[in-house]
């Protein structure tokens, strides 16, 4: 079961906000400052999928990937075995509305994707690595260290 | 990616780190020009209907409860439930105390380049809710600030005026 499950409209120019405050925070106070602030949305916000990952129960990240990026129409595939997630991110529709819009888009966008799952799994039975393709182009994988291919 | 929906969630960490480590109020500004992109030309060439029809996007696509009410030369913008706010506090993490301002910091330096006034009552940064009166004519905005003052004595009142 979901912690935050919104429902209704979607106001997509927040991924331009996102944008903008990571290139702040990093340009104010250094790249560990950004880290520290993900790290926090990684373990405190999404407290429900961390503490669930300690568990060994990957139940909510799951649904967590899977609703939220069927809510935002991103283009992707998500496979699922007993030991392992892969996220394949076709078109990311973060980066694709910051380009419609016309916005910078920030060179350290991807860190919302790669420092947040790796606070989701920080201390947990469970790993993450997200190898980017292209712009908006990733495969994100999650699965159990004790049985990394 | 975090979600658009969960974007305030990030932003609400994003001003605890900044209120404890410097560079809030500059945040804001940075906020604020940002959003000159989305909104100031619309605001500087429609005036006040400019302003009414940014929040009725806004309305619908934050799934807000927020009442728009367009008078000669006033706008209210009267908002029931703050689905911003609202996040932040639905939140594992716990809420900024400094959460609110950022709305009255991005909001009042864009009305102020579009020659459009604005008195702001926040009324708590622990409800989801607030009132603001938005007009284009500066008279007319002396006029109402004294209204308001009078009808809410207690309220800590932001203008940019």
């Amino acid at each position: 079961m979901l912690r935050y499950r919104e429902t209704g409209e979607l106001h997509k120019d927040f991924h331009g906000s996102t944008s903008l405050a990571l290139d702040f925070v990093a340009g104010r106070h250094g790249e560990e400052a950004l880290t520290e602030i993900l790290h926090n949305v990684g373990t405190r916000v999404y407290a429900s999928i961390h503490q669930k990952l300690l568990q060994d129960d990957p139940s909510e990240l799951i649904e967590h990937l899977a609703y939220f990026y069927n809510r935002e129409e991103a283009d992707f595939d998500l496979e699922v075995t007993e030991h392992e997630i892969t996220l394949r991110v076709h078109q990311c529709p973060a980066i694709a509305h910051i380009r419609k819009l016309g916005l910078p888009l920030s060179p350290r966008f991807c860190r919302s994707t790669t420092d947040v799952n790796a606070a989701l799994c920080a201390g947990t039975p469970w790993a993450t690595e997200t190898q980017i393709l292209a712009e908006g182009q990733c495969v994100q994988r999650f699965y159990r260290k004790e049985r990394k291919a | 990616m975090i979600p658009s929906d969960h974007f305030v969630r990030f932003y609400n960490e994003v001003f605890k780190y900044l209120d404890a480590h410097g560079g809030l109020e500059d945040y804001f500004l940075a906020i604020s020009a940002q959003q000159e992109f989305h909104c100031l030309e619309a605001f500087r060439t429609h005036g006040l209907q400019g302003v009414h029809d940014y929040y009725v996007r806004i309305r619908r696509e934050e799934n807000c409860e927020l009442d728009l009410v367009m008078e000669p030369g006033c706008l209210q913008l009267i908002m029931t439930r703050c689905p911003s706010l609202g996040k932040a506090i639905d939140n594992d993490a716990g809420v900024s105390p400094r959460y609110c301002d950022h709305c009255p910091g991005w909001v009042l330096p864009v009305y102020t380049k579009a020659g459009l006034y604005i008195i702001y009552d926040l009324m708590g940064h622990d409800q989801p809710q607030c009132h603001s009166w938005i007009l284009d004519d500066i008279e007319l905005a002396r006029q109402k600030l004294r209204e308001v003052e009078q009808a809410r004595p207690a309220a800590r009142l932001l203008r940019n005026f």
